[in-house]
């Protein structure tokens, strides 16, 4: 089907997206935990290297600039944005082997470890920083190893890893779909991170659906994307009435 | 077949294609999973059905609804929120998302042990078995009571909000000793201040869905404080749109610009822990004004006007007292806040249709000064806020009644005579418990009044997390034997004698009793998600099988064969009171509940809520409203005539009424020009468990780097001291000094080190050790020379280069 990715794209009915309402994120970080949890992410003994780390959704603070006491602050969770630029992502177009590939039915932007090679062009190409290498083995303290999770495979030293919308989320409910003799392109499913959000910050859903909470919200005129005059199209919307907060949206990470 | 490259990814492609049309339950996104024989060394996973388990989170007193994801009913592999739990909804904090790493942590401690070394040798210890252990414990306590000295036995339990703590006091009570203690609380402070103004034991509930306009003295409502979770629910309701409801507007005080405080509608920045004294500037614009509630102040408070004392002495009342002493312009010099916002924020108080004034501290683990409790519930007696249409309420800590009395034989009676270890006799009588910690462990380690043979520590951490880290670990050393019943080698538990592990949290029932900062009477079980991994036991049944070993009123003050039995009981008793209900998510409104109103129980009798509990459902009900006071006024006393016991009658009129009453912290000015102050956060705990690594992960490098923790300076302050940005320094206060890195931020005042609470550990494993300094080895604690119990606002400090 990747073969025929572009006129699936303009048919396909379905985009998964997310909206991340700023005014509503307290930046307590249980998305990034319960991330990390649901997708078998590793850890180290020292997670203060940020270069060297892996995180799938990561938390970064935006502040106004001001001095006290008008300085304010902003937690923004950042997972992958799966980019909906015509034809490629910025990561799947530099790809040489098709490791990470555009699931045109869906928009998700899928990252397959054991084709990867390692080579972390997709790193460079990606203007949001969403992906991490893995620069060691994952070692889990031997009693943790039994809370690893079987939906998601563990990586391997010398691949790149990153946010997959929770993909085997979607899997489980499309099959669960025909099991039930339901059509599995209408599914609605829920990423780990927007589960757990205590202020239901996160909306995920169905873009292309226009009765959908995400659809809707990502036309509220408080929504904007990251780094949109780079024209990656991105499908994680984010909401704030803070002029501050928006306009740093055209700012890198 | 010869296949070239592209043809060779579309065939890969497909393949893809082609397993997500196969519903097989457990497929795999990605193909890793059938590659695994090529990385043999990574782990994989143990496939299988996967089931869920529901119950409530004992992490911290937020009592949310978990839902657990188990691997063959056995491999619990995750933990998120639980969706029909009404007041959590979904939600977790990244705490009780990481309780996992808790359960098969490998820093469990896996059987008993016994100290064979030397106090203090963590390598000392060597597996004994439960009989023999148990045996030892009861051998101790059996010879202490014969001896007469049953009163030198204490506790210090960190399980407050559960029928844990009921259980150690009634053990110590039937054993004979006034030593029963809980971690520190804010409700420890408040609850005295509400019995003396109200006559009444209860904790203040706030009824954050009916505000209109919310003004926060202080408290970190959206990074830990209260019931963390229900309150991010509150904070996201405040935020969603309602068409044509007003928002709610949240008004934030405090020195720092915290994640509140920049997430507010608008922050008053102030002078470090000056909030009380802003409260009654508010209060003194209220009175001249005549903007507060004059027909509940006429109707139902005392001590507003002058009184006279029950030596027939005249007394100033609170008008005049707040009239004279808190003037706007006196309070803007105190609190560094403008004359013109104190009369603002007073007058749009007064406006307000229901305002709500609300106050705390880190995750209120702190108690607060009681002239400052006090101040803090007069500005709501001002507004009326104490009515019963209003938006405070009192929540009862046990409605439904506590288990039956305990058997009183002579070593009981003859223990209850003692005094408590430390406290002090100004404490003043009321209806609340009376928690004096720290006067405890400093009688302990200076080895005043009495010793103490025997301590239990109980789901608690004091050597880390109690403020004055030396003091607790002093203490821990005077006590003749420290038994601990922690599931963890922690820092406390590094200097026990025995240690009896407890279940995890995961693997035990257990019970959560009341929701911190919420207005309902909140109750809910925890069950175990998984059986036990060790050799441990849950500390209910130990605590039963040491009373049934010790004989006498204490054996028949605990007449239950299991923990389980006692919970039972509790929740019998719920069930016979005949109100409040099982409530779930989607048919309850959190909203709807107002105090008076009781609400309609939905369950049929005692083992139909049992198992409704059991499968993880809460049960809730609406306090009765505020109609009447039981105080010697029969109103709410601004001026509190409990007081007259606590203080000398000669003593001046403000002594009986909320004032302003910072404690002069110690150290020269000259030495320490700086102020320190210490922060919380949901990506750090501070309690009784350490952070996990996935809450590791969550942490920005200028807060950890490596081994070094940031403090948050303001840049003209790293000017004046030649500071960069990064810059390495030393903070030294008048408790201890350690190497600190400074993050310049605009954050914080000038003049002002703000250092973050939760780091530091010396115990645990590598993933948890050498991470920067524990703030709670360098704050100083100022005991309330009314109530003892251990304040805490700012120390003296200095920074100066590395
Ligand atoms: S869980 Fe929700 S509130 Fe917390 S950081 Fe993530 S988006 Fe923000
Ligand atoms: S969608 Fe799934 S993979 Fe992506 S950030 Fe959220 S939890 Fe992580
Ligand atoms: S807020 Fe407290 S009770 Fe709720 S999930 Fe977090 S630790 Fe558990």
């Amino acid at each position: 089907m990747s073969g025929s990715a572009h006129s699936e794209h303009a048919e396909s009915k379905v985009r998964y997206g997310m909206v991340i309402d700023l005014d509503k994120c307290t930046g307590c970080g249980a998305c990034s935990v319960a991330c990390q949890q649901e997708n078998n992410v590793s850890f180290r003994p020292d997670e203060s290297d940020k270069l060297r780390t892996l995180s799938w959704m990561t938390l970064y603070r935006l502040e106004n600039g001001a001095g006290y006491p008008d300085y304010r602050a902003a937690m923004l969770p950042r997972p992958c944005m799966h980019c909906d630029s015509p034809h490629h992502s910025p990561c799947t177009f530099v790809c040489p082997v098709n490791a990470t590939i555009r699931d045109e039915h869906t928009g998700i932007v899928d990252h397959v470890a054991v084709r990867c090679i390692g080579c972390r062009y997709c790193m460079v190409a990606c203007p949001y920083h969403a992906r991490s290498f893995n620069w060691w083995d994952p070692k889990w303290p031997k009693s943790m190893e039994a809370m690893l999770t079987p939906e998601v495979s563990p990586r391997m030293r010398g691949v790149v890893e990153k946010c997959t919308f929770c993909h085997h989320r979607l899997n489980l409910a499309r099959d669960r779909a025909r099991l039930n003799g339901e059509d599995p392109d209408s599914v609605v499913y829920t990423p780990a991170c927007a589960e757990v959000c205590p202020t239901g910050a996160i909306t995920f859903g169905n873009l292309k659906d226009p009765n959908s909470d995400v659809a809707k919200l990502a036309k509220d005129p408080r929504a904007f994307r990251l780094l949109e005059k780079l024209h990656t199209e991105p499908k994680v919307y984010y909401l704030s009435s803070a002029q501050w907060i928006r306009r740093q949206s055209d700012n890198g990470l | 077949m010869s296949l070239g490259r592209r043809a060779f990814l579309q065939f890969v492609g497909g393949a893809i294609g082609g397993t997500l049309l196969t519903p097989i339950p457990w497929k795999l996104a990605d193909d890793s999973a059938i590659w695994t024989q090529n990385w043999s060394w990574r782990p994989s996973p143990e496939r299988g059905e996967i089931t869920r388990v529901r119950s409530v989170c004992q992490l911290c007193p937020g009592g949310c609804g978990i839902t657990a994801r188990l691997v063959n009913g056995r491999r619990a592999v995750a933990v998120t929120g639980n969706e029909a739990h009404a007041l959590s909804g979904g939600g977790v904090c990244p705490m009780g998302a990481s309780s996992l790493q808790y359960l098969y942590a490998p820093y469990r401690i896996q059987q008993p042990l016994k100290q064979m070394g030397s106090r203090g040798d963590s390598k000392g210890f060597k597996p004994v078995s439960w009989a023999e252990a148990l045996k030892e414990v009861t051998a101790k306590l059996t010879k202490l009571r014969s001896e007469g000295k049953s009163h030198t036995v204490a506790c210090l339990t960190g399980q407050k909000r559960s029928t844990m703590a009921r259980l150690w006091k009634r053990f110590l009570t039937a054993y004979g000793s006034p030593n029963f203690y809980t971690m520190p609380d804010a409700a420890d402070s408040m609850r005295l201040a509400v019995a003396l103004t109200t006559g009444r034991d209860a904790e203040v509930g706030f009824l954050w869905d009916k505000a209109t306009y919310v003004l926060n003295f202080g408290a970190p409502l959206l990074e830990g404080w209260g019931s963390p979770v229900y309150l991010q629910k509150v904070f996201g309701r405040w935020q969603t749109e309602k068409p044509g409801v007003p928002r709610t507007v949240l008004v934030h005080v405090e020195s720092r610009a915290s994640l509140t405080a920049s997430k507010a509608h608008r922050w008053i920045a102030c002078n470090p822990g000056t909030e009380a004294a802003l409260a009654l500037g508010i209060a003194h614009v209220l009175v001249r004004d005549k903007l507060y509630d004059a027909a509940f102040v006429a109707e139902k408070v005392f001590g507003f006007e002058d009184w006279t004392d029950a030596t027939g002495a005249q007394r100033k009342g609170f008008r005049n007292v707040v009239l004279a002493k808190y003037g706007v312009e006196e309070t803007a010099k105190i609190t560094g806040v403008a004359p013109q916002t104190i009369q603002d924020l007073a007058r749009e108080l007064a406006k307000q249709k229901h305002a709500l004034v609300v106050w705390g501290q880190d995750k209120g683990d702190k108690p607060n000064s009681l002239y400052h409790d006090l101040a803090f519930l007069a500005l709501n007696a001002l507004l009326g806020t104490l009515t019963p249409s209003g938006t405070v309420v009192l929540v009862p800590p046990d409605p439904w009644g506590d288990l039956p009395e305990p058997v009183l034989d002579t070593e009981a009676y003859r223990g209850a005579g003692q005094t408590a270890l430390g406290r002090p006799s100004t404490v003043p009588r009321t209806k609340a418990p009376v928690n004096t910690v720290l006067p405890f462990l400093e009688a302990l380690a200076s080895g005043s009044e009495y010793p103490v043979e025997l301590l239990f520590i109980h789901e608690a951490n004091p050597a880390y997390s109690l403020p004055e880290t030396a003091l607790v670990t002093q203490a821990l050393q005077k006590a003749a034997m420290v038994v601990s019943f922690s599931s963890f080698m922690d820092e406390t538990t590094q200097w026990a004698d025995i240690i009896l592990p407890n279940h995890t949290a995961l693997e035990r029932l257990d019970d959560v009793i009341g929701l911190p900062g919420a207005p309902y009477v909140y109750y809910a079980l925890a069950s175990p998600i998984v059986k036990p991994l060790y050799d441990t036991k849950g500390t209910g049944d130990v605590l039963l099988n040491l009373a049934a070993a010790v004989g006498g009123g204490v054996a028949e003050s605990h007449p239950w064969k299991t923990y389980e039995e006692v919970l039972k009981a509790t929740v019998a008793s719920i069930a016979k009171a005949g109100t409040g209900l099982v409530a779930t998510a989607g048919s309850f409104d959190p909203a709807s509940v107002l105090p008076g109103r009781p609400l309609q129980p939905n369950f049929k009798d005692a083992a139909d809520l049992w198992n409704k509990l059991k499968a993880g459902a809460c049960w809730v009900d609406a306090p009765a409203a505020v109609e009447s006071f039981a105080t010697p006024s029969e109103r709410y006393e601004l001026a509190c005539q409990g007081l007259m016991v606590s203080i000398s009658p000669t003593a001046a009129d403000d002594l009986f009424m909320p004032r302003f009453h910072p404690l002069k912290p110690s150290g020269e000015e000259s030495e320490f020009p700086l102020l320190l102050v210490a922060y919380a956060s949901l990506m750090l705990s501070e309690g009784y468990v350490p952070n996990t690594p996935f809450m590791n992960k969550l942490l920005p490098d200028d807060v950890l780097r490596k081994q070094d923790v940031f403090v948050e300076i303001h840049p003209e302050t790293a000017r004046t001291l030649g500071l960069a940005d990064k810059a390495a320094a030393v903070l030294k206060t008048p408790r201890g000094e350690t190497p600190v890195r400074v993050r310049l931020t605009t954050a914080v005042k000038p003049g002002v080190v703000a250092a973050p609470q939760g780091f530091g550990h010396t115990a645990y494993d590598e993933y948890v050790q050498q991470k920067g300094f524990n703030a709670n080895s360098l704050v100083e604690v100022q005991l309330d020379p009314i109530t003892g119990l251990g304040t805490l606002w700012a120390t003296r400090a200095q920074l100066r280069r590395a």
